[in-house]
């Protein structure tokens, strides 16, 4: 038997990657990601601490995202993502709480740049000025007429999205996504988690 | 009219280094860089540029800029060029529009000998009758069509779209505007300034008092100095509810057309004032302009309009144009002052030039007539925000009434002033925008889950404590003594209107319909007062009583592929696609999906399938996640059969009815572990599953603890079929059983394959042979067909696509949902009652499926054709004998490749439903054939011994 394989991205086909320039795209496919879902005010919302519309940094790398009311996503290294999995174990019996891996189910996209507003505003209809659209910001919109949900994340003060979209749309909204930088210089940086 | 390119002018927007040579009516012109079309071709004399649209008559400038209705030519491939707005480049091919055999001899110029049986209404009464004549009548009129002409062969290009969220968008930068914008700008706002022409200034640029020179200058460098994005050459085409605003960008770099979606916390409409034509005899004959034309073509191209100028004039604009005709030498013959109750009454000379006017019984020797009579104040986009604006008599033209609050007017629009008024009450119009913009963003951010908390209270909504501007007095001046053309786009006179009128066409909106006045390239910014003004003469009321058309989006007209903006039209492909691309896969896209129909010979892949072993990918199968303990209740709601004894391990089919008892969607779910199943749909019903199943939680059962997601595309989903399916899976397979004693059709079982551990593997199958479908985590999915293909190929694997299992489930009898049903199949007609448990308690569709328990439904069934050879349509009709009573459908049919006839199934009324029956199907050739209603669904191992085994 073979051993358990590398993570194939949905972004098949080969770009010119650069490893730097001021609108950046890159494929984070692979990065492990979990959706939870539990009681609005329970006491999994408590423990996550990340309401409806924000996200907070959950240590080791991990990011946990309200994205809608009563359900998150985890996401960020393996292990850090398992531990804030599993720290919701045991909070409140009586809660229905459930968690399910999705890290093969949503493609996962950055973006980052000055001209990352600019950019999306090609293929999003959200305000991502920053009254509106906040480091630490979680939505969820149509992008290129997929439906996708978005993080704002900001890189050492320079704008940075996440952009989640189902799976079989990754490579579709990947090109999207480059036609949009396109006029604002964007590179494609090398996929990774 | 002879013009000719004058030397430097101070505010000249030309650059004479930059000499641009282009053609123009099949010869070579040469004009400058920063020259329209028109102004290039003026300077080097030419004044006829197009043909008029009924009565081809001979038109040069009117007005100069975007809405003059004479200057649409055509360029290269693009139809309805502006050439009073279009920059000239170099190499342009610029030819006149609907002209035979040539502009200067137009063949269709006979229509005007006929011009009094041409009025309102000619072609409605006309060719009505008789009827089988009208083919006939719109091949000829198809040859009178205006415009230019389409090349399909025109390649796509490249339009773009963008959202914007400004919190003021001013419309129109001339100097109200501009300050407007400053202010706002100031106050912290974030603006959007959109210009229609090519540069900000609006009558400034081609003003040449030294006062507005100043005034340019000074705006200009603020604007640079400030954080406003400007738009030139854009319109705000559209304003529509709560500020959702369209513009469209024309000189972006990377786009011939921007489209961009705007929500404004605040409009701003300033878009000044269009000057209005006058009606008189002869008014639409070349060497007839308006003021801001002759003002236009001096002061910003250079261009001498003419030798000799009479000038009619009831404003300052008009005495300004005389101003700069007389400093630039050309000679006025005469001053014709309107506000002195003078009039102009006709416009003489020959077919393609003035020569004379006539004024006050005078004959006054010309070559160019310049008109000052007044203006239009485009409320358009007041209009569209459901201002109804209101005639003041004393300054001869509309004013806003009451507009929205988050919609103000500055500039000419709101009043008349002098360059620091104007300039004075667009700042005050800015900063009430920027409070109001205020107020608005506080709500938006107070109502926003992701934005930036507020604090404090809602800011208190600005009032508008602006010093209004004046009304300058203005004479009305709307027709003169005799009769002329108020709609030039459309040809149509002030005498076509009081025919109207007359008819009984008093209406305006009424009128202009009848006549389509208003109705052409100009969209009624020079037509609409003139054609108000007729009908209010013809029946003797004022311009307020009459009212004016509603202006409608667009503010100005604008191409189709600027509304189609860039397309967006998202595909899905599977993990495995490219594995499919590589291996000569013919794609067929379903729904949104890209998926293999074949490798090459679908027979053949059905064949291999019914021998050896074949792999299909399945993943866009739908495919729901659901924890929780209150499953069992769902699915006991969703199905038609039981469910509260599912074992884990178990898969079960089942069958979905909508509330009116149609089948609504069917599939297999399996129970994973206690709380934990996964259902799957059908390909076409993933989505509309999915929320069927939220609506049914969210409203009806909210209490019930079920979490539903959908994970279609978490894993990727290969069907292993055929005779070998077994021998293949197992030997990629760790730590299941595989035998049929241990692993039994419809149970499931958590797998490792290909090295990938979390696969589900169920024994289901579609093709009706032993399978196993195997749902690997997605991002191993490519992986995991791979090893099948590797580990297969002494077994005789091969890939098959959705037409060899369409064929397969055929031969099975398989019925698929939405093409064997249809809106109207209630559950009983797909043949499986037994599966619809009327004892639940409760279940969608229960009662109508109850009702439909004891009637006579028409019936799916299987039919075969008597002559194997003969395929009939899908969707063939059922038909009773020789008669055209329709009896059923043939609903799917192909030749099957393992029995080597053709296969159907059909719907069938209840009396043909029994085996044995004989039908007739009623071929698209009209010829009718026989058949015979099967037994049973399965053409093929009617006994499922193959998929069990």
């Amino acid at each position: 038997m073979a051993e358990s394989p590398a993570f194939e991205s949905p972004v098949v086909r080969s770009y010119e990657f650069s490893s730097g320039g001021p609108l950046m795209l890159t494929d984070a496919s692979p990065t492990t990601k979990w959706l939870v879902r539990g009681e609005v005010g329970g006491a999994a919302a408590e423990r996550l601490d990340a309401p409806f519309g924000s996200s907070r940094d959950a240590g080791g790398g991990a990011l946990v995202l309200g994205s809608r009311p009563g359900e998150w996503i985890v996401l960020g290294p393996a292990d850090a993502v398992a531990s804030v999995v599993a720290g919701l174990d045991g909070l409140d019996s009586s809660e229905f709480l459930t968690a399910l891996d999705w890290t093969h189910g949503r493609a996962l996209f950055l973006v980052t740049g000055t001209d990352a507003p600019r950019m999306l505003e090609k293929v999003c209809s959200l305000d991502w000025s920053d009254a509106m659209t906040p480091d630490g910001a979680v939505a969820s919109a149509s992008v290129a007429k997929v439906t996708c949900d978005i993080a704002r994340h900001d890189d050492d003060g320079t704008p940075a999205y996440m952009i989640f979209c189902d799976r079989s749309f990754g490579q579709y909204l990947f090109d999207a996504l480059i036609d949009a930088g396109n006029e604002f210089g964007l590179s494609v940086g090398p996929a990774g988690p | 009219m002879t013009m000719s390119r004058l030397g430097a002018q101070p505010t000249e927007v030309i650059d004479r280094t930059a000499k641009l040579r282009f053609r123009w009516n099949g010869k070579r012109f040469d004009g400058f860089e920063g020259d329209t079309i028109a102004s290039a071709l003026a300077a080097a004399g030419e004044h006829v540029f197009s043909r008029s649209m009924k009565y081809h008559r001979p038109r040069g400038i009117l007005t100069a800029d975007y809405w003059d209705p004479n200057l649409l030519v055509q360029v290269g491939d693009d139809p309805n060029v502006r050439a009073g707005h279009r920059l000239l480049e170099a190499g342009m091919d610029v030819r006149p529009q609907n002209v035979w055999p040539s502009l200067h001899r137009d063949i269709k110029a006979a229509n005007g000998l006929f011009g009094r049986f041409l009025t309102a209404g000619f072609y409605y009464k006309t060719f009505m009758r008789p009827a089988w004549l009208w083919p006939t009548y719109e091949r000829v009129l198809a040859t009178f069509a205006p415009g230019g002409k389409i090349d399909l062969d025109t390649p796509h290009r490249y339009h773009d779209k963008r959202y914007m969220h400004p919190d003021v968008v001013v419309a129109g930068a001339g100097p109200a505007g501009i300050e407007a914008a400053l202010a706002a700008a100031a106050a912290g706002a974030r603006v959007l300034l959109v210009e229609h022409e090519h540069a900000v200034g609006g009558h400034l640029r081609y003003s040449s008092s030294d006062s507005a020179r100043a005034a340019l200058a000074e705006l200009r460098a603020a604007l640079d100095a400030s954080d406003v994005e400007v738009l030139t050459n854009s319109t705000v085409t559209g304003r529509y509810e709560d500020n959702w605003l369209g513009i469209v960008q024309r000189n972006h770099p990377i786009a011939v057309e921007r489209l961009i979606k705007a929500r404004a916390k605040v409009l701003v409409a300033a878009p000044g004032l269009i000057e209005r034509p006058y009606v008189f005899s002869g008014n639409d004959r070349p060497g007839v302009i308006t003021s801001g034309a002759a003002r236009r073509l001096i002061n910003l191209w250079g261009v001498k309009p003419g030798e000799r100028a009479v000038v009619f004039t009831a404003n300052s604009d008009g005495d300004a144009a005389a101003a700069d005709l007389d400093r630039v030498g050309v000679e006025i013959a005469a001053i014709i002052d309107g506000r002195d109750q003078k009039r102009v009454s006709s416009a003489e000379g020959s077919s393609r030039a003035l020569q004379a006017v006539v004024a006050g019984g005078n004959r006054i020797e010309a070559d160019l007539l310049v008109v000052a009579a007044g203006w239009t104040a485009p409320t358009s986009l007041l209009n569209m925000a459901g201002d109804r604006p209101v005639h003041d008599p004393a300054a001869a033209r509309f004013f806003p009434s009451d507009p929205p609050g988050n919609v103000l007017a500055t500039g000419g629009l709101a009043g008349d002033g002098r360059i620091d008024e104007l300039r004075a009450h667009g700042a005050a119009t800015g900063r009430l925008a920027a409070q109001r913009a205020a107020a608005v963003a506080h709500r938006l951010q107070a109502l926003t889950a992701r934005a930036r908390p507020v604090e404090g209270n809602e800011p208190a909504w600005a009032p508008d404590e602006r010093t209004p501007l004046g009304r300058d007095p203005h004479p009305e001046l709307y027709r003169s003594d005799t009769h002329g053309m108020v709609d030039l786009s459309e040809d149509v006179g002030s005498k076509d209107l009081v025919a109207a009128a007359r008819e009984g066409y008093d209406s305006v909106e009424l009128a202009k319909r009848y006549t389509t006045a208003t109705m052409g390239p100009s969209q009624g910014k020079l037509e609409t007062v003139n054609t108000v003004a007729a009908i209010a003469e013809a029946r003797g009321e004022t311009i307020a009583q009459v009212g004016t058309t509603v202006w409608r989006p667009p503010y100005a007209p604008l191409t189709l592929g600027a509304l189609a903006g860039r397309v967006f039209e998202p595909v899905r492909v599977s993990s495995i696609h490219p594995w499919h691309e590589a291996n000569g896969v013919s794609t067929i896209l379903a729904g949104q999906w890209i998926r293999p129909d074949h490798y090459g010979d679908p027979a053949a892949e059905v064949r291999n399938v019914r021998t050896n072993v074949g792999l299909i990918d399945v993943t866009p199968l739908g495919k729901l996640d659901l924890r929780g303990p209150d499953i069992p209740k769902l699915l006991n709601l969703l199905y038609t059969n039981k469910w509260s004894k599912l074992p884990v391990g178990k898969v079960r089919y089942g069958m979905m009815c909508a509330e009116d008892g149609v089948v609504l969607d069917d599939g297999v779910t399996g129970r994973l572990a206690e709380d934990h199943y996964l259902m799957t749909t059908t390909s076409s019903g993933a989505g509309s599953v999915w929320e069927w199943v939220e609506n049914w939680l969210q409203t009806e059962r909210p209490d019930w603890k079920v979490h539903v997601t959908p994970v279609t595309t978490a894993y990727v989903s290969i069907n292993v079929a055929g005779p070998k399916a077994r021998e293949l899976v197992g030997r990629v397979t760790e730590g299941v059983d595989l035998s049929p004693e241990a692993f039994p059709y419809m149970e499931v079982r958590l797998a490792t394959v290909a090295g990938v551990a979390g696969c589900f593997m169920w024994r289901i199958g579609f093709t009706g042979e032993l399978s196993f479908e195997i749902h690997a985590p997605s991002g191993h999915g490519l992986h995991v067909w791979e090893a099948l293909m590797d580990a297969g190929q002494d077994l005789g694997v091969g890939p098959f696509g959705l037409e060899g299992q369409r064929i397969m489930r055929l031969e099975k009898g398989h019925f698929i949902v939405g093409q064997d049903t249809d809106g109207l199949t209630l559950g009983p007609s797909t043949g499986l009652g037994p599966l619809i448990k009327l004892d639940k308690d409760d279940f969608a569709g229960k009662p109508e499926l109850a009702w439909a328990a004891d009637r006579s439904l028409p019936m799916i069934v299987a039919i075969q054709t008597d002559d194997p050879n003969v395929v009939p349509e899908e969707a063939a009709q059922i038909v009773r004998g020789n008669t055209n009573e329709i009896l059923g459908r043939i609903t799917s049919a192909r030749m099957s490749p393992t029995l080597g006839r053709s296969i159907c199934l059909g719907q069938v009324e209840p009396e043909l439903a029994a085996g044995g029956t004989k039908v007739t199907v009623l071929l698209a050739s009209g010829e009718r054939i026989s058949a015979t209603v099967m037994d049973h669904h399965a053409h093929f191992d009617p006994a499922g011994e193959r998929l069990r085994g």
